[in-house]
Parts: C-alpha cells; sequence; structure tokens
C-alpha cells in the first residue's frame, strides 16, 4: 500500500515523467491497479480533510488596548487559539460555519482576520474567495485584517459591507440589518446607497426595503453579547427579542405592546435557558411564554392571553 | 526536442504514441474498453486549445491518467457514495444538524492530534502540499531537505488519515 501511495504522490506531480515505470508497476500484479485506486481515494479524503482546515498561520497575540470592551482574562485567553474549520459541504470549496443557540465560537481566517460568532447564527466562505465572508443568519463581530488592495468583505444579503480597517459588529434578521463601528472604518453598499461608517457609528435598517439610518452608539457596548452581556440605551424591547433568540435558539417575539416598550440597561444571557428567561423578564417588565416554534414576549401587568 | 505546438502536432504525436498509450490505458484498467478511451482521448487533445506543450508525450499520459480518474468517478458515483467523513453516518435523519456538527468538530480535532503526533515537519509538509497546494518539490525546497524525505513524510500522514478514516466508518 505504500508504494501505491508513492505512485499517487509521484504522478500527481505537475513534472512527472516515469509513465513507463508506472505502467510496468501496474502490469507487475493485478493487486496493483486496486491498491493504487485506494490510495487515490485516500488523497481524495486527504484533500477533503484540508479542505476543512484552517490555513495555517500561526496567531500573533493583539495587545489588549484593541478591543474596545472588557474582555475577561480568560476569553481573552480563547481567542489565541486557531479554531479549525469545518464545513457541513454543499459543493467544493464552500465552508459553512453554524452555531447553536447559545453557542460563540471563534474563527481566524487565513489572512488573520478574526470573527467572534454569536449563538444561532450562520456564516458562509468559499475558498477560491478568501477576502469575503457571507454572514448568513445572526450575529458577528469581526476584526479584519486590512489591506487597501484588497478589501475584507461581508455579505448580508444583497448588501456588501467593505472594510477599511476595521472592529466592526453585524447582525442579520432576515432583511433587516444593523452594523456597529468600534476602529478603523465599514462602507456599507445596498441598493441605491453608499454610507461610511466611523467609530462610534451605528447603522440600523429594519427591512431590506427600508432606508438605512445612522445613529452614534457606545463602542464600548459594541460586541459585549461575547461576554454574555446584552447592553441597550432605549431599545426596543423587539430588539432585545431578536438579541434573545440567539441565546434561546427559538425566535422571540414581543407581541401584545411589548414591542413598545423600551429598555435601558444591561441584560445577562448566559446561563441556563431558564436563568435567562428569568433575568429577561424580570428586567424587562416581560412574560416570557413558550410554545412549539417560538417564545412570546407579552407585557407582563397586561392580562393573560 | 521541442512538438509542434498545434493540436494536429499533438493528435500526431498521439498517433505515433498509440502502443504505449493503449498499453497503459489496459494496465490503468480500462480493459476492453482501451481503443475506446483512446477515441476520447483523442477527442480531448483535439479541444485543447493550441498552447505550447514541453513535454507532449507526458501531456497524453497526463491526459490519459486523466481521463481513468474521471471514468472511475463517474462509476463510483453511480453507486450510491457510502460514507461523508463528517457524517456520523449514513441517515441524516438519526442525528439532528447541531450534533452533526459537533461530531464533524471533533474528528477534525483528533485528525489535527493525529498529524501533530507524527512529528511538526509531516503535519507542516502535509498542510503546505494539502492546503495550500505546494508541489513537493517546492517544499523540499523550502525545508532543505530530499524530494523523498518529503515523500515519506507525506507518505506517514496519508497512513494516519487511512487509519482515522477506518476508526470513523466503524463509530
Amino acid at each position: 500500500m505504500d508504494t501505491a501511495r508513492l505512485w499517487v504522490l509521484r504522478v500527481n506531480e505537475a513534472d512527472f515523467s516515469g509513465w513507463d515505470a508506472f505502467t510496468q508497476w501496474l502490469e507487475e500484479d493485478p493487486g496493483h491497479l486496486a491498491l493504487y485506486e485506494a490510495a487515490l481515494a485516500e488523497d481524495a479524503f486527504a484533500r477533503d480533510i484540508a479542505a476543512a482546515m484552517p490555513a495555517v498561520l500561526p496567531f500573533t497575540p493583539r495587545k489588549p488596548s484593541v478591543w474596545r470592551y472588557a474582555v475577561p482574562g480568560a476569553m481573552a485567553a480563547s481567542l489565541t487559539g486557531v479554531v479549525l474549520w469545518f464545513g457541513v459541504l454543499s459543493g467544493a470549496g464552500i465552508t459553512e460555519i453554524t452555531t447553536g443557540p447559545g453557542e460563540m465560537r471563534d474563527i481566524t481566517l487565513a489572512d488573520g482576520t478574526q470573527i467572534a460568532l454569536n449563538g444561532n447564527s450562520r456564516i458562509t466562505y468559499d475558498a477560491d474567495e478568501p477576502r469575503m465572508v457571507t454572514l448568513a443568519a445572526g450575529e458577528a463581530l469581526f476584526e479584519v485584517e486590512h489591506d487597501d488592495a484588497n478589501p475584507f468583505v461581508v455579505m448580508v444579503g444583497q448588501t456588501r459591507l467593505v472594510d477599511a480597517g476595521t472592529i466592526f459588529n453585524v447582525t442579520s434578521d432576515g432583511g433587516a440589518i444593523e452594523v456597529g463601528v468600534a476602529e478603523g472604518a465599514v462602507i456599507y453598499y445596498a441598493a441605491g446607497a453608499e454610507i461610511t461608517l466611523n467609530p462610534g457609528d451605528r447603522l440600523t435598517r429594519p427591512s431590506a426595503d427600508a432606508p438605512a439610518q445612522v445613529q452614534r452608539a457606545d463602542t464600548a457596548a459594541m460586541g459585549s453579547w461575547r461576554d454574555g452581556l446584552l447592553q441597550y440605551d432605549n431599545a426596543p424591547l423587539s430588539d432585545v427579542a431578536r438579541d434573545l433568540s440567539r441565546a434561546l435558539g427559538k425566535p422571540v417575539r414581543a407581541v401584545g405592546g411589548a414591542q413598545q416598550m423600551r429598555y435601558t440597561g444591561t441584560l445577562s444571557a448566559t446561563g441556563s435557558q431558564q436563568a435567562v428567561l428569568e433575568a429577561a423578564s424580570a428586567l424587562l417588565g416581560v412574560r416570557l411564554t413558550e410554545t412549539s416554534d417560538h417564545w412570546e414576549m407579552t407585557p407582563a401587568n397586561a392580562p393573560s392571553p | 526536442m521541442n512538438a509542434d505546438q498545434t493540436p494536429s502536432g499533438l493528435q500526431a504525436v498521439a498517433l505515433h504514441e498509440r502502443p504505449r498509450l493503449l498499453r497503459f490505458l489496459v494496465a490503468r484498467g480500462a480493459g476492453e474498453d482501451a481503443e475506446d478511451l483512446f477515441q476520447e482521448l483523442w477527442q480531448r487533445v483535439a479541444r485543447t486549445a493550441a498552447e505550447p506543450v514541453a513535454d507532449p508525450v507526458s501531456y497524453l499520459f497526463r491526459c490519459a491518467e486523466n481521463l481513468m480518474r474521471d471514468v472511475r468517478r463517474s462509476a463510483v458515483s453511480r453507486e450510491r457514495r457510502q460514507f461523508e467523513w463528517h457524517e456520523a453516518g449514513d441517515n441524516d435523519a438519526e442525528y439532528p444538524l447541531g450534533e452533526r456538527v459537533l461530531i464533524a468538530r471533533e474528528r477534525l480535532q483528533q485528525v489535527d492530534a493525529a498529524l501533530e503526533a507524527l512529528g511538526p515537519r509531516v503535519a507542516q509538509v502535509f498542510r503546505a502540499y494539502r492546503i495550500e497546494g505546494r508541489s513537493q518539490a517546492l517544499i523540499a525546497r523550502e525545508h532543505g531537505v530530499s524530494l523523498s524525505s518529503i515523500e515519506k513524510d507525506l507518505q506517514k500522514a496519508y497512513r494516519a488519515l487511512a487509519q482515522l478514516k477506518a476508526k470513523f466508518l466503524a463509530e
């Protein structure tokens, strides 16, 4: 079998010229062809595996000051690991990473760009386009290796976010999008609009057809979900509901007047689902009721449905 | 010897080398279809753009090898593919997506560990070859070792992968 492996390695080299010797080896023994085919299958398996592994780059730890928000020591340490890619391979070269509810994942790309993926989220990546990532659903925090000649792009549906040397957070919810920039700049491109976002800017667009609006936001609060903290400043409960969906795994719908309620403060999204629910109910002044496919968030002082 | 660059030049070489190529196709598993496959090879060569070919004989053999791989690949996909390395089993419904994702991740970690256990150079060489797509000759130069050292490293890596694959299949 080792000899067969050797033949595969040699034949696969572009400058291989030992075809007659190869023919002779194959003719020597009828079993040799089968071994060669087995070695080819091994090689195909190795290609699949390799496609799912990150291209190697030694990770360079970053200075703590780069992270604009409080990151507990343990979390910082976990960032230094290179997380393996794996694909639910839908096609050659396309890798998809999905997180379950409440699960977070750190990813480092071949170019050094780091992505923190929040719960219930999904990104896809095509090895043929190494400077582009698609956020299919959920939330991710990007720290991009800036390259003027080859800008990093995050696609959210038909919207392009182009890095201009950045740390930025993106949430995607159907056609709704929210982008917050902590450092550097991001250029937002969507039908008819081109908007440059600077540190402290937060762009919100409630649906694919709605216009995008830019407000000022607290950069220190951005990405706090990584610590399991959700921070809000007079935010409508529909926003809180959306963020809780990522922790709970089922959509959370603010109904019965809860959508208009507002919240200022911090919500903890770590711990057991029960703990999250209790904390959210108490702090937000709501009742959370589970149905088969979603959670209903209703004002606590309204009559029971 | 700088051969003709036009497709008909390549075809002339193919005609001249026909016996050798047929022998190769047979040894490679073509059996009775060798003549038909030679015709297929002929067609492929005719369709090639007129680019300079430094070593037309090698080029033709390479075409023949690729042809045989394509033939084999079609035969395999006609049968149901039994095993996706990242799937826990044949039945997708057996494991929900979240769990399959966890299993795949765990298996990749095993692969990574197995490669690292073979020594730092083996893991590096495997990555350079299979992930970055460098040629063995280039890798040998970069590491300052002989080509056969690289071949041995890769054989070790492939052996380890084969063992892991058998283990995954058995799970």
